[in-house]
């Protein structure tokens, strides 16, 4: 079967600096929904390279009415997946958005997506625009 | 025969014994499942009357005649059902290219059945290969089906538009006649049911 996935091409620094971006996101996929579905979630890892650590209290994007920052769990074999506030990215490291784990679901898309733009706020502040164009993957 | 010959014949002898204990123990290790675990008398599963993706009734005897796998989730789930089921169509395909027979179903039974229509589940189950089969209907009816093997189900946040439902995410295993045979623990991987699945089958 193929899923499409949505890659990154495009992305557009944050809280910009001389020495390069504060945060920067890397490995993007971005799931279509699955057929007969209109639910979707987004992967990346993100990376604090300044010295202050790095909150995101909030995603949107133009293309999907609601996302929310999930996590699944998987405990005594029961999965379970629950809305959590933040991501915080410590300064000098990573934080993985992954499949099984911390990723954003994304609801109530569009009807046609060509692109998708995601937006990282802290509060009101925004941090990171980023769009995605779609690509067919292989599992 | 002189006494060196004696001596090398005693070590051939033990060399060669040596070898088949080696071939027989490698054998055993090699022949057992490394991942799922084998009921010893799995029991029947429980009389049910439930709906299938294309909204045909069906009862328990579904599960009788072929291998199954079978999974429990919700055509909502953004993250572990969609990962798990293509787990199971790519270790199915990766088996078939390996000559194997039979080869299992896969089966997706709905722990949503308030929003997993029959419609869903069809378009749902068949995104992920051929020959799949969906189960959905009326939940005192699921519930039939999942006491009796330990599937554990609940919705959270029910108030929300957006609801999500806690499910067990095992893959368990029926066998031909019907009965619960095995179950693979979560997390799942696409190699484990590759090695695993060729050895249940041939229980």
């Amino acid at each position: 079967m193929r899923i499409l996935v949505l890659f990154i091409t495009g992305l557009l620094a944050a809280c910009g600096g001389e020495e390069g971006p504060p945060l920067l996101a890397t490995d993007i996929e971005v799931s279509v929904p699955m057929p007969g579905t209109s639910i979707s979630s987004a992967y990346m890892t993100l990376t604090n390279n300044s010295d202050e650590p790095i909150r995101i209290t909030k995603v949107s994007s133009p293309q999907y009415a609601l996302i929310e920052i999930h996590e699944t769990t998987i405990d005594d074999n029961v999965a379970r997946m629950r809305q959590v506030d933040e991501l915080a990215v410590k300064p000098g490291e990573s934080l993985r958005l992954q499949r099984g784990g911390i990723h954003l679901m994304m609801m109530q898309p569009a009807t046609e997506i060509e692109t998708v733009t995601l937006l990282l706020y802290d509060g009101d502040l925004l941090l990171m625009s980023m769009r995605t164009t779609p690509a067919a993957q292989e599992n | 025969m002189s006494l060196r010959n004696l001596i090398l014949a005693f070590v051939l002898g033990a060399a060669m014994a040596a070898g088949i204990w080696a071939a027989i123990n490698l054998q055993r290790t090699t022949a057992q499942p490394t991942t799922a675990t084998v009921l010893p008398a799995g029991p029947e599963i429980a009389a049910f009357s439930l709906l299938d993706h294309d909204a045909r009734p069906i009862d328990e005897s579904i599960f009788k005649g072929q291998w199954d796998l079978v999974f429990f989730g919700f055509t909502n789930c953004p993250d572990i059902c969609p990962i798990t089921l293509q787990i199971l169509s790519t270790a199915k395909q990766k088996l078939s290219e390996s000559g194997q027979t039979p080869l299992p179903r896969i089966v997706f039974v709905s722990v949503d059945p308030e929003r997993d229509t029959t419609d869903k589940m069809a378009t749902y189950v068949n995104a992920f290969g051929d020959g799949n089969l969906g189960i959905t209907g009326d939940i005192e009816e699921l519930l039939k089906l999942t006491s009796g093997i330990g599937i554990y189900f609940e919705k959270h946040d029910s108030d929300d538009e957006f609801y999500t439902v806690d499910h067990s995410a095992v893959v368990i295993v029926i066998d031909p006649d019907g009965r619960f045979h095995s179950l693979f623990g979560a997390p799942h991987a696409i190699e484990n049911f590759v090695h695993d699945l060729p050895l249940l089958m041939a229980y």
